[in-house]
């Protein structure tokens, strides 16, 4: 009988200790708990507000899932870099669910591949028709480039600063592609800060840009409205993603990857002969690298990574990226203003940050509140996809530059 | 082919260094020159292609038969001179006819209208309208509103 009753209590206090339930009231587990909190907040905010939900959700699902004590589906500890690289070896062998599909991440192919859809759905004419659009697209990059001054002078590494900055370029995708190639994963700041940051002001842009944009504008400027965009022929449609794929690599090889692709889906696209490979691309593929994106992203928000004081700092400077990189964007498009004698709005100047429509629906929703027979969307695409174009040739500096 | 470490050696900045004030300074010039230097390449490049196609497009026009005058003027053409007194009235009176038509097309589906709902409507006048600073039609406006309105 005693034999029995000391097996019982053995296998118990066993699965006790193996129980995540404890671990959750051990040393540090108080963090994990702060963390699911947080990622219920997520998943309110993508459920209940519609705020980004197709990747905050599975965002916020990964946080859920990783901070999961004794869960064991993600350990940043196999991602610290050993002697430069990360043991892939390991990684195989010890790693679990979430490890695993984080290697699209951090061998850098879900972004490009995200990019392929996006490229697919894409229509770059109101860019093709206003060339001028391009500049605005530069301009807004500033956000990034003066966020980095920011960033290094508060102290931060050069692989922090450029994952910081790269936020006010507003491309989810990007960012974590830029975030993944810097950051050894063994410092304070991951790419699910990153990511989080990110999508957290992509979701916020209709909050964040109008007050700035009246702001920065008059009223007269306001109410400019632009001439009809000419019509784009087909071949100038083909020829774009071609040449664009050909100038910007040159320039800056490693926004190769991103530029790429974008400019592949968008040639399978404008080609119209590649039917079958748009409808994967733009629809299976993306969501499925979306969910794997999403959640292997947010499975590298382990608590100790983010209840620290850098990851407010990312937060703070996320939301001053996308702040400076729309008042560029806007100073940029009062000069074009100024140089054309009154013929463009520099409200389609904001649309410059990427994140694809939401900006460009905030130039014409602040135009139209300004005069209601005003139609910038179609002037603001210009800018806004000049801006994904931008933002991966900022994003290709950046690795360039910074090792 | 470059490996990996080598790529890395390469690089001006270590990422796992704070970064001075010229680093700083000379990063960020130089970032925003490159992004600046690049779409200026690609706007160039629109600019000579949009160019060309222009050119071939206006070309294709030129080449391409004229088009017979239309038979009838619309209601916004311009009155003709004096000389042309006789087929100015012509095609008034035709335009005038369309006019009508259109007009009682467009009652008779009023009217259809109403026959369903058991009323009777009477058109007592058509006046014309001059457009808004938008430059578009009435129709063309309505379309833009319904396409934007989402945002």
């Amino acid at each position: 009988m005693g034999g029995v009753l000391d097996f019982f209590t053995n296998t118990l206090g066993g699965l006790w200790s193996d129980s995540g339930i404890r671990a959750l009231f051990a040393e540090g587990g108080w963090k994990n708990l702060i963390m699911i909190l947080v990622s219920f907040v997520f998943m309110y905010l993508a459920i209940a507000k519609g705020f980004e939900p197709l990747l905050l959700l599975p965002i916020s699902f990964g946080m859920l899932l990783t901070n999961l004590p004794m869960a064991g589906l993600y350990h940043p500890d196999l991602w610290v870099l050993v002697d430069g690289h990360v043991n892939y070896g390991e990684v195989l062998k010890e790693g679990g669910l979430l490890d695993i599909l984080y290697l699209g991440v951090k061998l850098q192919i879900y972004p490009p591949l995200i990019f392929l859809g996006i490229g697919c759905m894409t229509d770059f004419s109101p860019l093709i028709a206003n060339p001028k659009s391009f500049l605005l697209g530069a301009a807004a990059q500033g956000g990034i480039f003066f966020t980095f001054v920011v960033a290094g002078l508060l102290g931060f590494t050069a692989a922090e600063a450029g994952s910081i900055a790269i936020i006010g370029g507003a491309d989810g995708p990007t960012a974590i592609y830029v975030s993944t190639r810097l950051l050894t994963g063994d410092g304070a700041i991951t790419t699910g800060n990153i990511a989080l940051a990110a999508y957290t002001y992509m979701a916020l842009v209709p909050i964040i840009q109008p007050p700035i944009m009246k702001a920065l504008t008059t009223k007269k400027e306001r109410q400019v409205k632009m001439e009809q965009l000419r019509t784009v022929s087909k071949t100038e449609k083909i020829i774009f993603p071609i040449a664009v794929t050909i100038i910007v690599s040159l320039l800056v090889p490693s926004a190769a990857p991103l530029v790429g692709m974008l400019m592949f889906g968008n040639l399978l696209k404008e080609s119209g002969v590649a039917a079958r490979l748009i409808d994967t691309a733009q629809n299976a593929l993306m969501n499925i690298i979306t969910i794997f994106l999403g959640v292997s992203v947010g499975a590298t928000t382990k608590a100790d990574q983010i209840i620290n004081i850098k990851f407010g700092g990312v937060m703070l400077l996320g939301v001053v990226a996308f702040s400076l990189g729309t008042a560029c964007g806007l100073m940029f498009g009062k000069i074009m203003y100024k140089v054309t004698g009154g013929k463009v709005n520099p409200l389609i100047g904001s649309a410059g940050v990427s994140a694809v429509p939401m900006a460009a629906r905030i130039s014409q929703k602040v135009g139209a509140e300004t005069d209601p027979t005003n139609f910038l969307l179609m002037h603001a695409m210009g800018p806004n996809v000049a801006g994904v174009i931008g933002s991966a040739v900022a994003a290709g500096v950046l690795l360039s530059v910074i090792g | 082919m470059f490996s990996y470490p080598v790529m890395l050696a390469d690089k001006i900045l270590r990422g796992t260094e704070k970064l001075n004030g010229t680093q700083i300074v000379s990063m960020t010039i130089i970032g925003i020159l490159v992004v600046f230097f690049a779409l200026l390449l690609l706007v160039m490049f629109l600019y000579c292609s949009g160019s060309i196609f222009k050119k071939a497009a206006k070309g294709t026009k030129k080449d391409a038969p004229k088009k017979e005058a239309p038979k009838t003027a619309t209601p916004k053409a311009p009155a003709p001179a004096a000389k042309a007194a006789v087929p100015k009235a012509a095609a008034l009176a035709s335009a005038a006819e369309d006019d009508a038509e259109v007009i009682a097309v467009i009652m008779a589906a009023i009217s259809a209208m109403g026959a369903a709902e058991g009323k009777q409507y009477q058109l007592r006048s058509v006046r014309q309208v001059t457009r808004g600073g938008s430059g578009r039609s009435v129709w063309a406006q309505a379309g833009v509103l319904d396409a934007t309105r989402p945002f």
